[in-house]
């Protein structure tokens, strides 16, 4: 790595926004294996214990599907055909397996076709539960351990419960890291955009876990330091949805004269504001974390003695950042074709819509060839709430 | 095109018997009240049947409405309806059909919508899902439901079986797979007991499972007659012949069904009478649910002389000595075992054979058992669960066993929007020719 | 298509320019046949708003602004009782909700042709009846012959074999303005419909489409003078108020300070 302690942070989350998985190719030639991932649902901790780079995969939203055409259908969820058609045509060439956690069907149904057409060294489909009773937690150890035994296998190596409560500490120091950085956009303005926070949080996941963490220590200091942006008269945008990975997004949002001051995306809250506990056995509190504190659509939430006490075990957190971050308006970005979020927009909507809080819904696809479109709407509605 | 209702004629007097048990099963959820039964949204092969009849709680079939509604070209109205509050088009269509028929049927204060096929269906008390591996609609489809019945409580199980890894032996995997199920099927049944207010009667349970064994047994039995060449029976009647043990397992009528069915299949062979004359070319169905408005495709294919002697779709069963059960004395145990063994049938062949599937492996084993010529998949937009991974399977199927002909149709189960005859048609007409250029070439 | 409208305490012009694919370069020269209706120079307009899908090819507009906003502001202008506007454009359906002139919520439909006039054209294209002439000729229909596909290629296969089988142009063209009328019904009902309805755009004009709209939303709707005008009217006067609104405050709102030039588009 050249001159890394001198890159300034912003530049350096722009590079690896830019290229990805640049990283991980530099440390693949140093000798790391390289096990790629998607979704909020796999547990990174395991990875980090095992002594791997893991880099969670993205789609590129200004290239069209092609090559992926041929072996995946397109009614499978816009952002998993991207992701796959990506990987087919060698954009993550430099994995050496691959981990597919049990999020939703467009996953699920297509393990095979990933498998079989990327042909990588180690592949697992980790069968990640639904619901969250009693059973499913320890439901969940027991895949763990299959999880970790085909790692074992792989590497030639024994992973050590030792090595997981590592593993566990550095990831939550990571989460904490990202959630100081985070409120540095409570204030009017913010002092890191919507576009630049992109950047940042899809670099970070493409890098091991402790240089994720200085990676965002360094965007912190820089951002503190630089004098803080002039407009203080904008509405506060808070965007929902799963992976959207591309800052096109955010700068349909920031271009059209509001500020991108939090999110619920897979890649961002989702991720970083749960923890794992520290527990005796370390896959009690990993288990714990992501079938219950991960608040995701596909995982069920049946809490609640009322309708209104279930709404707030879903969505709760919603509300709560809607109130830490002073937001105006929340934008539902959900992609076609996905029954998990598709199925929860009613609910959803009316419940933010209940707490005075405007809500925008866009169904789109995973493309910036829509985005005219999608750029047309954002504009309406903030001239709507203004 | 959206007035032609042709009636679909049935091969086999038997199949014409079920629009009474479908329509027995939608005016049992009408009547459940007055007879003091419970009503519950249910989905089938959701591991739920055994317990449900066991507790005489009436199942209303939310996909079996749907069903009804787009084989009678009626159900835009009801997905115009969940459209209107924001699901997406592109959402299954079973789902929102039903989510919009409930809409409707809550905002006219619990009056049942005009238009509602054959009576309609009951309002739930109480609402079954599962998070399994088949189909994420089951767990969603419950909880977007509960935002327009807020007072009917949900439950959802988690059905899981072992995945398929070509590297990896299940059967070391299956103990806890069957704990699980077992545990959440437990959990299950004390919802149940909560909300009907009546304890589990686990002897009747045990007796509920075993009929429904001899049930799959004598379904696996019966179809098994269609082997014969010519078929007595073919895939556009096995989409109704398989109502009793999707949607009425467990009961003495599901079976005493296959018992009819069985004595009217052997007949016909001793008869020499077959679905086609001349039967041309056998294929199997190999995957896909079928466009329910659009059956009369399968006459279609008849009048060419291509038939179906098997399916994948719908035959969710195997002979149950085949499956080799470890014995237990928890009847939900032996529902756990059966699940996951069954879901897992085909992984042993499917490891034999390097870069195949279970899916392939299966679809093999039909083909040779019932003597194919060809395969036909067909894929619905609005339904990833089960057509998602067919290109695959087809290619697979190609590179493992031989370059045989095969055709993917596609449509959708509900929304006729986008069906267009006249392009069915004649993509069945280019199949029928590659079937004869393939026989041709295997002849020379 | 390139409107344009000038207003002072009344409307001075508004004129309907050409189509094209070239248009989109030429809003100077529709502003320049403006001005020259309204007896105006450039410099005498004091803020240029513009709005539509081209209003990023205006270098000479002060500030943009989305259709929506737009044709609520206009509409109201001329229809103070309206409460839901329903856009029927070439390329795009729209339903909006407005209180008191504002937005108050919007749903759009700009991805598929079915439930927009483009349906229209390529079903009036294919059956050699002229645009202008479908709205009378549905007038005669004995029946709105059914039309199931939604997808505009299919349904032009579905008229065109209806039309061989015998069934008239007439129940043909009703035909199709129903199904324009179940699309449009089914976007708009996602917003709390509320009367009065006004219909607006290029197929406020076709009288068949707007009865048909009548039925399915079961009220009468109510129709501006020059439906196409609606949206470059509202442009108009949000740029008023804004102006106006800057002049109270003590300073001058920013100006493109371009002048009347063709649009540089890249290439």
């Amino acid at each position: 790595m050249t001159g890394s302690q001198n890159s300034k942070g912003l530049e350096k989350a722009d590079r690896y926004y830019k290229q990805y998985g640049e990283r991980a190719k530099e440390l693949k030639k140093e000798g790391r294996k390289i096990i790629g991932y998607m979704s909020a649902l796999t547990p990174v901790e395991i990875l980090t214990a095992a002594g791997v780079a893991p880099i969670r995969l993205k789609g590129f939203m200004d290239e069209a599907v092609t090559k992926g055409d041929a072996y995946m259908e397109s009614i499978i969820c816009p952002f998993v055909r991207s992701a796959f058609d990506a990987a087919v045509k060698g954009r993550f060439g430099f994995m050496d397996g691959m981990v597919l956690p049990h999020q939703c069907d467009s996953i699920d149904r297509t393990n095979e076709v990933w498998s079989s057409n990327l042909n990588l060294p180690y592949w697992h489909f980790l069968n990640v539960p639904h619901v969250t009773g009693g059973p499913s937690i320890e439901f969940m150890k027991e895949i763990l351990r299959v999880f970790i035994g085909t790692l074992e296998k792989f590497l030639g190596t024994k992973i050590t419960d030792t090595a997981i409560a590592q593993a566990i500490k550095a990831h939550n120091e990571n989460r904490r890291l990202m959630r100081e950085l985070y409120i540095l956009r409570k204030q009017n303005p913010p002092l890191i955009s919507g576009v630049e926070m992109m950047k940042v949080l899809v670099a970070a996941m493409s890098l091991p876990v402790d240089e994720s963490s200085a990676l965002i220590k360094s965007v912190t200091e820089e951002v503190k330091k630089r004098p803080a942006p002039a407009d203080g008269n904008r509405k506060r945008i808070m965007i929902i949805g799963d992976q959207i990975d591309h800052i096109a997004i955010p700068e349909a949002i920031e271009n059209a004269g509001a500020w991108l001051v939090v999110d619920d995306l897979s890649i961002g809250v989702k991720v970083y504001w749960p923890e794992v506990d520290e527990t005796t056995d370390p896959l009690q509190g990993i288990a714990e974390r992501y079938l219950r504190k991960l608040k995701i659509p596909t995982t069920f939430v049946g809490e609640g003695d009322t309708y209104e006490e279930n709404l707030e075990a879903r969505f709760g957190h919603l509300k709560q950042r809607i109130a830490e971050f002073k937001v105006d308006g929340a934008i539902l970005f959900i992609y076609k074709y996905c029954d998990p979020y598709g199925f929860e927009v009613p609910a959803v909507k009316s419940y933010i819509e209940s707490g005075g809080t405007p809500v925008l819904y866009l169904e789109d696809e995973y493309s910036t060839s829509t985005l005219a479109r999608v750029k047309t709407r954002i504009e309406a509605f903030l001239e709507m709430i203004a | 095109m959206a007035e032609e209702k042709k009636r679909r004629a049935v091969a086999t007097k038997t199949a014409a018997g079920i629009p009474k048990f479908v329509r027995g099963n939608l005016s049992a959820t009408l009547k459940a009240k007055e007879e003091g039964k419970k009503v519950a949204k249910a989905f089938i092969h959701d591991g739920h049947d055994e317990i449900m009849r066991a507790m005489d709680i009436v199942p209303a079939w939310g996909e079996s409405f749907s069903g009804v509604c787009a084989a009678k070209r009626d159900a835009e109205k009801f997905l115009q309806k969940a459209e209107s509050d924001n699901f997406s088009r592109s959402l299954c269509t079973y789902a929102t059909c039903h989510i919009g028929f409930e809409m409707a049927r809550e905002e006219q204060g619990g009056a049942m919508p005009e238009g509602a096929p054959w009576g309609g269906m009951g309002r739930p008390d109480m609402i079954l899902g599962n998070g399994q591996l088949l189909c994420d609609p089951r767990f969603k489809w419950p909880q977007a439901l509960q935002h327009y019945l807020r007072d009917v409580p949900v439950f959802v199980t988690n059905m899981y079986y072992p995945p398929w890894d070509p590297n990896v032996d299940h059967h070391e995997q299956e103990k806890f797979y069957v704990k699980y199920c077992t545990e959440e099927l437990h959990e299950t049944v004390k919802f149940c007991e909560k909300v009907t207010g009546k304890k589990m009667d686990w002897d009747r349970l045990a007796a509920v499972v075993d009929l429904s064994d001899k049930t799959w047994d004598l379904f696996v039995d019966t179809y098994d007659l269609r082997k014969a060449i010519p078929t007595p029976m073919d895939t556009g009647d096995a989409m109704n012949t398989m109502v009793p043990i999707t949607f009425n397992i467990g009961t003495q009528e599901a079976y005493d069904f296959y018992v009819e069915l069985n004595n009217e299949l052997k007949e016909k062979i001793a008869q020499g009478i077959g679905v086609a004359d001349p039967e041309k070319y056998r294929l199997i169905w190999a995957a896909g649910l079928p466009s329910w408005f659009a059956l009369n495709d399968f006459q279609y294919f008849n009048g060419k002389g291509a038939v179906f002697p098997v399916e994948v779709t719908y035959r969710d069963h195997e002979k149950i000595e085949r499956l080799d059960l470890p014995k237990t004395n928890d009847p939900l145990e032996r529902i756990a075992w059966r699940w996951v063994r069954y879901w897992t049938h085909w992984y042993d062949a499917a490891r034999k054979i390097p870069g195949s599937t279970p899916k392939v492996a299966r679809i093999i084993e039909y083909f040779e058992d019932y003597k194919c010529d060809g395969v036909v998949f067909h894929s619905a937009f609005s339904c990833r669960s089960w057509h998602a991974g067919i290109i695959h399977q087809a290619e697979v199927l190609r590179k493992v066993y031989k370059d045989i002909p095969i055709l993917i149709m596609e449509g959708d189960i509900v929304d006729i929007s986008s069906y267009n005859e006249a392009d069915t048609h004649n993509r069945i007409d280019a199949f029928i020719e590659t079937l004869e250029a393939y026989r041709n070439k295997q002849k020379n | 298509m390139t409107k344009v409208v000038i207003v002072s305490d009344r409307i001075e012009t508004a004129l309907i320019g050409p189509t094209g694919p070239e248009h989109r370069k030429l809003a100077n020269k529709v502003m320049e046949e403006a001005l020259k209706q309204a007896r105006l120079r450039f410099e005498d307009l004091s803020y240029i708003v513009a709005t539509g899908y081209g209003r990023i090819n205006v270098p000479f507009a002060d500030r943009q602004i989305t259709e929506i906003t737009c044709h609520a502001k206009g509409l109201y202008s001329l229809l103070p009782t309206v409460k839901t506007i329903i856009d029927i454009g070439g390329q795009d359906s729209k339903g909006i909700r407005i209180k008191d002139g504002k937005v108050i919520n919007f749903v759009m439909n700009d991805k598929c042709a079915a439930g927009t006039g483009r349906f229209l054209e390529v079903i009036a294209d294919s059956l050699g009846v002229p645009l202008n002439d479908l709205g009378k000729l549905s007038l005669e229909a004995s029946r709105a012959t059914p039309i199931s596909s939604t997808c505009t290629v299919f349904a032009e296969h579905e008229v065109t074999n209806q039309l061989a089988n015998g069934e008239s142009v007439a129940n043909l063209v009703a035909g199709v303005h129903e199904s324009i009328a179940t699309r449009v019904y089914s976007l708009v009902r996602k917003l709390q419909i509320e009367k009065d309805i006004a219909v607006t755009g290029g197929g406020a004009k076709n009288i068949g489409l707007v009865k048909a709209l009548e039925g399915k939303f079961g009220s009468p709707v109510l129709i501006p003078p020059e439906p196409l005008i609606t949206g470059a009217l509202g442009a108009a006067l949000l740029g008023k108020e804004k102006w106006e609104k800057a002049r109270l405050d003590g300073y001058t709102p920013t100006r493109s300070k371009e002048g009347l030039q063709e649009a540089k588009l890249f290439t």
